[in-house]
């Protein structure tokens, strides 16, 4: 693959990542507002109401859909276990925004759990054959 | 078993049966796909004509269901636990999908891949560990 080829794969993965991290930083947010109290029938048909009636939510599956039609085209064009080890610093886009927007505590604990999945998904994507 | 590593538990579980609903979706669109023939997009006609066929496919409208049962069951988990925590043990799949390769196509997995299953597991143990007894308290 010649070098402007490789510069635009890298940057749609970073574009389905960063859609991805804001569609959920949207759902989360909006989420935290709804009151979920349990998996009585009743409770679940509140609940699913209410996120049906949330246009915030509908932003956010919607920008994670758009996310991943861009990883979709990325796939047909990227070498596999290139694509999906660059992909994997979604973890740390999404940790890193979940601290500074939803002010979740990430304990070194988490951190060292993320970056073992990170090493991971490498792992299984590129160790093939 | 504590209250704490249950909830967690469940996550899990619940992030296990998305994977599985997420697989059954994708083979749904595939064969709706694959029943629509191969097609050209050099023509609005064939366009729609493909359109028209997909939809009339009772696998189309399966896998769309499985897309919003994944959608509320996401919905769920986040009204349950950090986005921090359930994007990194939403990983599952990457374990799920080597396994279902090895038990029913025949694929096989490399050293350094099953070594790779295994951060994986590690570290979504590190990250389920880190959920406070606070969070589950709201809940």
């Amino acid at each position: 693959m010649f070098v402007g080829g490789i510069i635009l794969i890298i940057a749609l993965i970073l574009l389905t990542d960063i859609l991805d991290t804001i569609g959920q930083l949207i759902l989360k947010s909006s989420i935290n507002k709804i009151e979920f109290h349990g998996l009585r029938a009743k409770q679940v048909v509140q609940f699913i109401t209410a996120i049906l009636r949330n246009p915030r939510i509908w932003i956010g599956f919607i920008l994670s859909g758009l996310s991943l039609i861009v990883w979709l085209y990325v796939l047909t064009k990227a070498e596999l276990g290139f694509a999906f080890s660059l992909d994997s610093m979604r973890y740390i886009l999404i940790a890193a925004a979940s601290a500074m927007f939803l002010k979740e505590k990430i304990t070194a604990g988490r951190w060292m759990g993320i970056v073992c999945v990170i090493i991971g998904i490498m792992l299984v994507a590129a160790g093939g054959k | 078993m504590s209250p704490r590593r249950h909830i967690t538990l469940k996550v899990i579980a619940a992030l296990v049966f998305t994977d599985l609903l997420e697989t059954l979706a994708q083979f749904c669109f595939k064969k709706s796909a694959l029943a629509a023939g191969p097609w050209q997009i050099d023509s609005l006609a064939n366009v729609r004509s493909f359109l028209i066929t997909i939809m009339q496919s009772p696998f189309l409208w399966g896998g769309l269901v499985c897309v919003f049962v994944i959608f509320v069951c996401w919905s769920l988990i986040l009204s349950k636990v950090d986005l921090s925590v359930a994007v990194p043990i939403a990983s599952t799949s990457y374990i799920t999908i080597p396994l279902v390769s090895v038990l029913f196509l025949g694929e096989k997995i490399s050293l350094i891949q099953w070594s790779g299953i295994a951060f994986i597991i590690a570290g979504i143990i590190l990250v389920s560990m880190s959920v406070t007894v606070k969070e589950e308290k709201c809940s």
